[in-house]
């Protein structure tokens, strides 16, 4: 209320447009990592209602039930974690019956798809189709895309697809046949050329791609000097892999003209920058999830934090900006 | 098992109108009053994430006795929960399980065994320093019906047993307990646990008998009905789970896993029993003797 008029430090818009989804920030949560209605079985609190990323990827669902790899599945490694879990899931009868559950969740629902064949995918993305569209308003979550996971290094089927852009290709189309909905491509980092398998899966349809998907790693038992985990190998995630994510956002960012879902050891407002710098329109957080439910929280007060300490309005202003010159 | 056990959590948010008449959760098969909606105890979701700060540190040996004030955890924590607990420093991705080893109205006490840096780097913790607690999380010992009570720890594995032994000493359940160490180093827990009727092996003799918990067992002879309450290395709780077995007693075993998110979400904590694999972290830590699979049985 002073004469002296001081321009209001506007707030950053922290939107982005995720293809047809308007998300309220960049934040997605990785697959596998946050469990939402686990959460509001087990916490103090509407996990539901209060739902703190931008979207919500559930745990990748299968046709059929997996039981997952025997244990030990996880352990820490220098800066990171290792899991071989194996895409460990109730399966799709299940999924379909809890999908109620997650009615009054607030952000759109990008459901993760895995499959030990093409035909898999296919069943399981029509029988959500099918269920989703006959239910009546308000029983279900609407439904706001698919994302396809071809890159699961821990299971022996299903990874030959993502490593194969002809593989990839064909199941992209297939899918295309049977939904109009946003579908999204997770990636493996675990190719010699991720470009080319982006390509193949946004030539097929794709809307979009994410990535990374875990890399593929082994850890030892100390005194045995044998495989520590049940599944002898595993995906190395966490701040160990952020340098490497980064440099495949970014490859892949000049490879294709779709949005990007950047992820790899995002544990910082300054490392969702960093992967929109690289050319991501959205992010997910995975490992960082481990330290616990507020994370996406402090990470979103950062990347406030750091959009105003640096003067930036939206992230527009900052995407790519790492790509300026290759 | 856990099934029976009347300390499960019901989960309010699966009560909302629209979902009242339950859906058929497998997650959730292990306690069938979660996940109908029907329980209204007044339990609901208990866990929480906060701050705590230590206030008191004592050392036993290489183990550490923490307690850290957070009532809202432990006015809820019951015998067989654990906690999640970040290491300092932020330097480490995953937080690490802590069973709880007692509670008052206003503090929870953890025992820390240095394993790793980061368990090191926790056993060092100094009063006054905070530390980022989730829970209490996990189904806990269910304590009902109990006529006697054996308490079989071994290591670290003693942690746990000192919230079982005080909810039921306070019911007027008789509890022993069968302690088992490596050798008397070891033994220096013992500082950290007021047990009444005590019984001690070491594996090397310097304390106590010269044997295994096994060997107390059978010294012991704990009269049927007794129930066996344990937490101890895996190769020891399958002896133990075995000597039940040949004595027809009942029991309950708390396991230990490398553990991420602890709350459900990841699958990485599982372990075998006869119905699949469970996660340690919301299907336990607690299973029942008869749901156990030897290690030696898996694959």
């Amino acid at each position: 209320m002073t004469a002296q008029t001081t321009t209001p430090t506007s707030e950053p818009d922290l939107t982005v447009q995720l293809g047809p989804l308007a998300l309220a920030h960049p934040l997605l949560n990785a697959s596998g990592t946050y469990d939402v209605l686990e959460t509001a079985a087990h916490y103090e609190g509407d996990a539901v209602a209060t739902f703190p990323f931008a979207a919500y990827v559930p745990k990748t669902v299968t046709l059929e039930p997996r039981i997952g790899n025997p244990p030990p599945r996880v352990t820490e490694t220098p800066s990171g974690v290792i899991n071989s879990v194996g895409l460990a899931n109730p399966g799709l009868a299940h999924f379909l019956d809890e999908l109620p559950l997650l009615a009054r969740l607030p952000v759109p629902l990008i459901v993760s798809v895995g499959g030990a064949q093409p035909a898999d995918y296919v069943t399981v993305v029509r029988r959500i189709e099918e269920t989703v569209d006959a239910a009546p308003a308000g029983a279900l979550p609407p439904v706001s895309a698919y994302e396809l996971n071809v890159s699961c290094p821990n299971v022996t089927t299903g990874l030959a697809v993502g490593t194969d852009a002809v593989a990839t290709a064909a199941l992209v189309a297939a899918l295309r046949q049977v939904t109009k909905r946003f579908l999204i491509v997770k990636l493996t980092p675990n190719v010699t050329d991720i470009s080319a398998i982006a390509r193949a899966a946004v030539t097929a349809g794709a809307d979009a791609v994410s990535l990374v998907n875990t890399f593929k790693g082994l850890v030892l038992e100390a005194q045995t000097l044998r495989p520590f985990l049940g599944g002898k190998t595993g995906g190395v995630s966490g701040p160990a892999i952020k340098p490497l994510a980064l440099r495949l956002v970014a490859e892949v960012a000049a490879a294709v003209n779709v949005p990007i879902i950047g992820m790899g050891g995002i544990a910082s407002g300054h490392d969702v920058l960093e992967f929109i710098a690289c050319g991501a329109t959205a992010v997910a957080i995975g490992t960082a999830n481990f330290a616990g439910l507020g994370t996406a929280a402090r990470i979103l007060g950062e990347l406030r934090d750091e959009m105003r300490a640096r003067g930036l309005t939206a992230l527009a202003e900052v995407r790519g900006a790492a790509l300026v010159g290759e | 098992m856990d099934a029976d056990s009347p300390l499960r959590d019901s989960s309010s948010h699966m009560g909302s109108p629209e979902t009242a008449s339950g859906q058929p959760d497998s997650r959730h098969s292990a306690s069938p009053e979660e996940g109908t909606g029907a329980s209204r105890q007044g339990a609901g979701p208990r866990a929480r994430e906060l701050q705590g700060r230590v206030v008191a540190v004592r050392h036993y040996g290489t183990y550490t006795l923490v307690s850290v004030a957070a009532p809202q955890i432990a006015q809820r924590a019951r015998p067989g929960q654990f906690v999640m607990v970040g290491v300092p420093g932020g330097a480490f991705p995953l937080r690490r399980p802590f069973s709880i080893h007692s509670a008052t109205n206003s503090d929870i006490r953890l025992l820390i065994e240095p394993r790793g840096r980061g368990s090191a780097l926790l056993a060092e913790v100094v009063v006054g320093e905070r530390l980022d607690l989730a829970g209490p999380l996990g189904n806990g010992f269910p304590l009902t019906d109990v006529s006697t009570a054996v308490l079989v720890g071994g290591g670290i594995g003693v942690a746990p047993l000192q919230f079982v032994a005080e909810a039921l000493r306070a019911d007027g359940v008789p509890v022993l307990a069968a302690l088992g160490f490596r050798d008397a180093g070891q033994a220096r827990l013992l500082g950290a646990l007021t047990l009444d009727d005590t019984w001690i092996a070491t594996e090397d003799g310097s304390l106590g008998r010269h044997g295994t918990v096994v060997a107390l067992l059978d010294a012991i002879k704990p009269p049927a009905p007794a129930t066996l309450y344990t937490c101890g290395p895996r190769p020891m709780i399958d002896a133990v789970v075995a000597w039940a077995a040949a004595h027809r007693l009942a029991g309950f075993a708390s396991l230990e896993a490398h553990m991420a998110c602890g709350t459900g979400a990841c699958q990485g904590c599982v372990v075998a029993t006869r119905s699949g694999y469970r996660r340690v972290c919301v299907d336990g830590p607690v299973f029942a003797f008869a749901d156990l699979v030897p290690s030696e049985a898996r694959e």
